[in-house]
């Protein structure tokens, strides 16, 4: 009896594990390619299969070593959408590796580089933008790419549950196909530097596939096995990875002489650390974007990860983490406060301690360092502020606040001061920098009070419900503007006015500040074309000085493109010695120049 | 017959009442918006785009009507199937996010509780006859079950898993591979699962073991055994009574450890990244995603009610007495 | 496992517990001979001693080093050694490991004492007054048992527990959490013990003359069931260890302080087992299991203390 009843439970073992993993990949079909996939993978040598059906000569189920990128970092959750039209959602690539945009921009040298676009020039007028798209270029499902396509993209913008300004504040009014290489999109009162944005950051998307589907439903189309442009093709998914594979017929390889050179690229969805982290020192990730603590001990230990600089910082800052007082609130309404509380934060405590240098401190005006040419440096060092926690007792002294008997100051009436500072529990970096800026600025004399509450709890926090509803928190840090091609976005995000940015997901003046001068020189900045340098300064100049004067939000340090790579199957990383390109396979990277990396990396040969 | 299951059917329809019920309420009055949440990790929306947005948001997750009403379309829905839609896998059904990740833990569970169970109770048994047998298992038995489920897979995954490195670590099948019908495929598999599964298995054998020993030590003491040996009835005749009757209450024991049982192997997934319900109610809870949250809760619930149900059944076929007590006779 | 226990049978399998009839002896002698096997058991004195010396851990531990078990100043990932203040290493973020442990335990052994001991009252309540009062009540609450019965409490507590804001998430609610989920079994036990006590003769005596419901569950009742009772507390407290320690692993345990379940947690995120760095969740998950065994095998042996058809002496 028992032998019978062991033999069925191993049966029963075996059928529901093969029957686990068969059931659980959302869709492994190779999309329908003119020429043969298989051409470039070298075959596999399979054990012999036992009773089930003959394995084929090639097989494309297990990936070499040697040809396959292994990606961490930016995926947390299962890829289930691969729709680019779908903002923060689509699965690590689809937008950069699958779908492509008109221009590529490089932040580091402040280069647009055509790429789907051969060329995009204004009229004199400059309210017409006349778009050539390049020829020669073949969707991966062989049907040619024609200017269609893109004047379709541009109007699929207008639907509006993808929420893009194009048709609105971009000034954007028509988007015709002339003919089968011409667009000619015309403007009224154009928003050059959102129009510039969109040329780079915009998907192009198949007419053919995407027309019928533009709906309210646009979201709810996912688009596995998609048909894009690009170097990668849609190959498998499963509930912990998303698998890319080379695209033979890219167009850039001919017109650009541009080769990705892995064969598979397997993007690991970041469950939890330990996954990662221990990949990554195995050699099983080559490039993880992570963020780790004690960075510097992982690449002094021997496993021979990388980063983009040698040495401190290690890495290049992708975005300014800033502390967001709730300018509504007293005593946060008073700009001389705000100052005062700006002097009094060790920033250089957070970015040594905290982060053990990888990350650096951020510049008074908050812009990022590819910005440096904007940022009024005279003006700067007049109204600017750094760490010095004396000036900051004499500033709140000053201004009116006056030390009780606990040591910490008090509002002017009387009453006592205490700030709450939010960032989202979980957050490890962030948590053990709210407590440093709270121990700081108890030396000056401002009582501070860390929390974590759950993300959710702090983004509801922090919205507008409606325009004239103050949300609720004191202090939060924030960095939501990413690094870019236009300080435009950065001064969108700090004086847009309340009364433009609430709802359920405003995320713009988090701090409630209201200033017209402000915003009608952001506007202003927003109509001035990308390429008129001079003019552009001029405003930004204007706005460094409000900024600096009402200290609306405080910017802390930059936050890092975080990037550890792993030299041991690939190498040729991006360096600061070396290709100075993004090493990120974040959104709205890959168009920022991070492709280039995949054709700079080469094989370790195998020993 | 007919009232002994009409009872267990209405306990547990009306335990599946509650807890469904409890489910569907306790989100409904915690702090915090998950379409705000959702809708933060997108970027650069116009108000109008994000109005439209939110209301897409609503809709799809139905909170833009009254209590009552909610209350009734979450009835309606699940008795149509639909668990609502998951915020950690934007927005595609639960039900899919469920059922790709049930086969695993099911891989996990099945021949956990099947292969501990009956191992445990056989050595338990053995151990009741020999006294050397006895004063080894017995200790470890002890150890076994007391230890905490996460930390002997912790245990296992760093002696097997990184010092010696015969089994991989995490994950249930290789990154380097895809699913198919190979020979590869398949013990790469097995290499993944082999882990969780000894970790589950050696902790419920350990209980199991205990219990069996006891019960039959219990048995051998009691008044048929002793009337048995002394009308000269060979020691394995009497040990054979004693051990069909010990079963029966490890037969129930199986339908009230369940619960223990659910929560070790939740835990036991995810010390091994193994992707099966554990690691999805673990990344839910990580990512504030509730109505996933409350898909795998009601999952879990509607497994252990039918769990139970089987181990009734199996009772019944194996116990005499409640087969004669249910026709109207006595035992 | 807690014990397979099953009221549907007539047999109770708690491992370990006392048999259908608990004696009945007057006080005095229970104590006396209590002392005389309990100092003869070797199960029981290994089990107490251990619990000793954890809980000596757990209390004087903070108080003589008085380190801050989150403070980070120690160099990361540095393995034990015999240096006073290095007995445990430290973490991946340079915290002692030791510091940690040492109010990880109280912090267990706090919602252990919470948790088991709010389950054991309330699993008492709903037994005597099912087991005692019986018919309609006894229906109700045996409905009410089987319903929790069956509900798998981590799913519950899950559920529960991940929609608490943080500043509710210490460790006093876990332990009321856990207490209010974990009794069903206990009231069952309780109740069928009720049962059959209810019927002898001293129960018959004390209402004849005159005490009613409470005073008789209180006074006749309760006390013939003392060891009983106690075994049951003692295997709620191991429970309600295992399970804390279980939600803390999954992220839901308080995130302030420090608690065993939770240092396994950040061992595992923050990949100890791929960096090796056993030092740091070997110790929580010793402790616990050092302390549940012992509570097991402490209850083992006070069942044979107080059950002479148990004892093999």
């Amino acid at each position: 009896m028992e032998m019978g009843k062991s033999r069925v439970i191993a049966l029963l073992a075996v059928a529901s594990l093969v029957a686990s993993a068969c059931g659980t990949s959302t869709g492994s079909a190779s999309p329908a390619v003119t020429t043969a996939p298989g051409a470039t993978v070298a075959p596999v040598a399979s054990a012999p299969v036992v009773g089930t059906s003959p394995t084929p000569v090639v097989d494309t189920t297990v990936y070499p070593r040697a040809q396959t990128l292994y990606t961490t970092g930016k995926q947390w959750g299962a890829p289930s959408t691969w729709n680019p039209l779908d903002g923060g959602n689509y699965a690590t690539g689809t937008l950069g590796l699958q779908y492509e945009t008109l221009f590529m921009y490089d932040p580091l040298k402040d280069v647009y580089t055509p790429w789907l676009a051969e060329s995009g020039t204004w009229d004199s007028a400059k309210t017409t933008y006349t778009i050539k798209t390049r020829s020669g270029v073949k969707w991966s499902d062989g049907s040619d790419f024609t200017s269609a396509d893109v004047a379709f993209s541009i109007l699929v913008a207008k639907n509006p549950v993808l929420g893009s300004t194009l048709w609105t504040t971009g000034g954007v009014t028509a988007a015709d196909a002339t003919d089968a290489s011409t667009v000619v999109v015309k403007f009224t009162n154009p928003a050059y530097q959102e129009w510039a944005q969109w040329l780079y950051n915009g998907a192009i998307v198949p007419k053919a596939v995407f027309e019928a589907k533009n709906t309210a439903d646009i979201l709810k189309f996912t688009n596995a096995n998609g048909v894009g442009t690009g170097p990668y093709m849609y190959k498998t998914a499963a509930a912990d990875r998303m698998v890319w594979v080379k695209n033979p017929n890219w167009w850039a390889t001919a017109a650009l002489k541009l080769d990705v050179k892995p064969q598979f690229i397997v993007d690991i969805v970041n469950s939890s650390n330990n996954v990662a982290l221990g990949q990554l020192l195995q050699g099983g990730v080559d490039l993880s974007n992570n963020y780790f603590p004690g960075v510097k001990s992982i690449v002094d230990g021997g496993y021979g990860v990388t980063t983009y600089f040698a040495g401190v910082p290690y890495m290049l800052g992708g975005n300014t983490a800033t502390l967001i007082p709730n300018t509504t609130k007293k005593p946060l309404d008073d700009p001389a406060f705000r100052k005062a509380l700006a002097t009094a934060i060790d920033t250089n405590d957070i970015v040594t301690k905290v982060y053990g240098s990888i990350v650096t401190v951020a510049d008074p005006t908050g812009l990022l360092p590819n910005f440096s040419k904007y940022i009024d440096v005279a003006q700067d060092k007049a109204l600017g502020f750094s760490f010095d926690t004396a000036k900051a007792k004499s500033m709140l002294a000053a201004a009116g606040y006056k030390a009780g008997s606990d040591g910490f100051v008090t509002n002017k009436d009387g009453s006592a001061i205490k700030l709450t500072l939010e960032v989202p529990d979980g957050w490890s970096d962030w948590m053990q920098a709210e407590n440093s800026i709270a121990a700081s600025a108890a030396k000056a004399g401002i009582k501070i009070d860390p929390q974590h509450p759950d993300f959710n709890t702090v983004v509801a926090n922090r919205n507008r419900p409606d325009a004239t509803t103050a949300p609720k928190f004191d202090l939060q840090i924030n960095n939501d503007v990413q690094i870019g091609n236009t300080p435009w976005t950065w001064y969108d995000y700090v004086f847009r006015p309340a009364s433009k940015s609430f709802g359920t997901s405003e995320n713009r003046n988090y701090e409630g500040y209201n200033n017209d001068a402000a915003w009608a020189l952001v506007q202003k900045l927003d109509s001035t074309p990308v390429e008129d340098v001079a003019a552009m300064k001029t405003i930004t100049s204007a706005l460094q000085k409000i900024q600096l004067t009402d200290m609306p939000v405080i910017p802390l340090w930059y936050n890092g493109i975080w990037a550890q790579m792993n030299n041991t199957v690939w190498t040729g990383w991006p360096s600061d010695k070396g290709n100075q390109v993004l090493p990120a396979t974040w959104n709205g990277y890959w168009n920022m120049g991070a492709v280039l990396m995949l054709t700079q990396i080469t094989a370790v040969p195998a020993k | 017959m007919r009232r002994y299951f009409g009872r267990k059917l209405f306990t547990y329809t009306l335990t599946f009442f509650i807890a469904a019920t409890i489910d569907w309420l306790i989100p409904r009055f915690m702090p915090g918006d998950p379409v705000a949440g959702l809708m933060a990790r997108q970027g650069g929306l116009s108000p109008a785009g994000a109005a439209a947005l939110a209301q897409y948001y609503n809709n799809l997750f139905g909170l833009d009507r009254s209590l009552p009403e909610q209350f009734i379309n979450f009835w309606i829905a699940l008795l149509h199937g639909d668990l609502g839609r998951s915020v950690y896998v934007h927005g595609r059904p639960v039900t899919e996010a469920i059922m790709g990740a049930i086969p695993y833990t099911l891989a996990l569970l099945i021949p956990a509780i099947l292969l501990s169970w009956w191992a445990g109770n056989s050595f338990g048994a053995l151990a009741a006859r020999r006294k050397w047998l006895d004063n080894t298992v017995l200790p470890i038995g002890y150890i076994l079950t007391a230890t905490p489920y996460m930390w002997l897979g912790l245990m296992l995954a760093f002696v097997l898993g990184f010092s010696l490195r015969i089994f991989p670590l995490s994950g249930g099948y290789g990154f380097n591979l895809e699913p198919a019908l190979t020979w590869r495929f398949f013990t790469d598999l097995v290499a993944h699962w082999m882990m969780p599964f000894l970790s589950l298995f050696m902790v419920m054998f350990g209980g199991w073991a205990i219990g069996m020993r006891n019960m039959i030590i219990y048995e051998l003491e009691s008044d048929y055994s002793r009337y048995l040996e002394a009308l000269g009835a060979p020691q394995g005749l009497v040990r054979k009574y004693a051990f069909h009757n010990a079963m029966l209450p490890q037969i129930t024991g199986l339908a009230l450890q369940l619960g223990v049982i659910v929560a070790g192997s939740l835990v036991t997934e995810i010390v091994f990244s193994y992707p099966g319900i554990g690691m999805l109610l673990f990344n839910a809870i990580k990512s504030e995603d509730y109505f996933l949250l409350q898909g795998i809760f009601l999952f879990i619930i509607i497994g252990t009610l039918l769990a139970n149900f089987v181990v009734d059944i199996v009772y019944i076929m194996v116990d005499p007495r409640t087969r004669v007590g249910m026709r109207g006779g006595t035992a | 496992m807690t014990g397979t226990l099953n009221a549907d049978t007539k047999m109770e399998s708690v491992s370990g517990s006392p048999t259908n009839e608990p004696t009945a002896l007057p006080a005095k002698k229970v104590s006396g001979e209590f002392l005389y096997f309990a100092v003869r058991s070797k199960k029981f004195l290994v089990a107490v001693g251990i619990l000793i010396v954890l809980i000596g851990i757990g209390i004087f531990g903070p108080i003589i080093d008085a380190t801050d078990p989150l403070a980070q100043n120690g160099i990361a990932m540095q393995p034990p050694t015999a240096d006073p203040g290095n007995w445990f290493g430290t973490t991946y973020f340079g915290e002692d490991v030791f510091a940690q442990f040492a109010n990880g335990l109280r912090a267990t052994f706090f919602v252990g004492l919470l948790g088991g001991g709010l389950a054991a009252l309330i699993g008492m309540a709903v037994g005597f007054i099912a087991g005692y009062f019986g018919g309609w009540l006894d229906e109700i609450l045996n409905m009410v048992t089987n319903v929790f019965l069956v509900i798998p409490t981590l799913a519950l507590l899950l559920v529960i527990a991940s929609y608490l804001p943080s500043s509710w998430r210490g460790v006093p609610f876990e332990a009321i959490f856990i207490g209010l989920t974990s009794w069903p079994w206990a009231a069952r036990a309780i109740r069928a013990q009720t049962f059959s006590l209810r019927t002898r003769d001293f129960v018959d005596l004390a209402k004849l003359s005159g005490r009613r419901g409470w005073k008789v569950i209180a006074t006749e009742i309760a006390p013939n069931m003392s060891s009983y009772l106690f075994l049951t507390f003692i295997l709620l407290f191991g429970g309600a260890i295992l399970i804390g320690a279980s939600l803390d692993f999954i992220g839901l345990g308080p995130h302030e302080g420090m608690t065993l379940g939770l240092m396994m947690y950040n061992a595992v995120t923050w990949a100890a087992l791929n960096l090796g760095i056993w030092w740091w969740f070997i110790p929580p998950g010793l402790g616990i299991m050092a302390t549940v065994g012992a509570l097991y095998v402490m209850n083992v042996g006070l069942d044979e203390i107080f059950n002479p058809k148990l004892r093999d002496i």
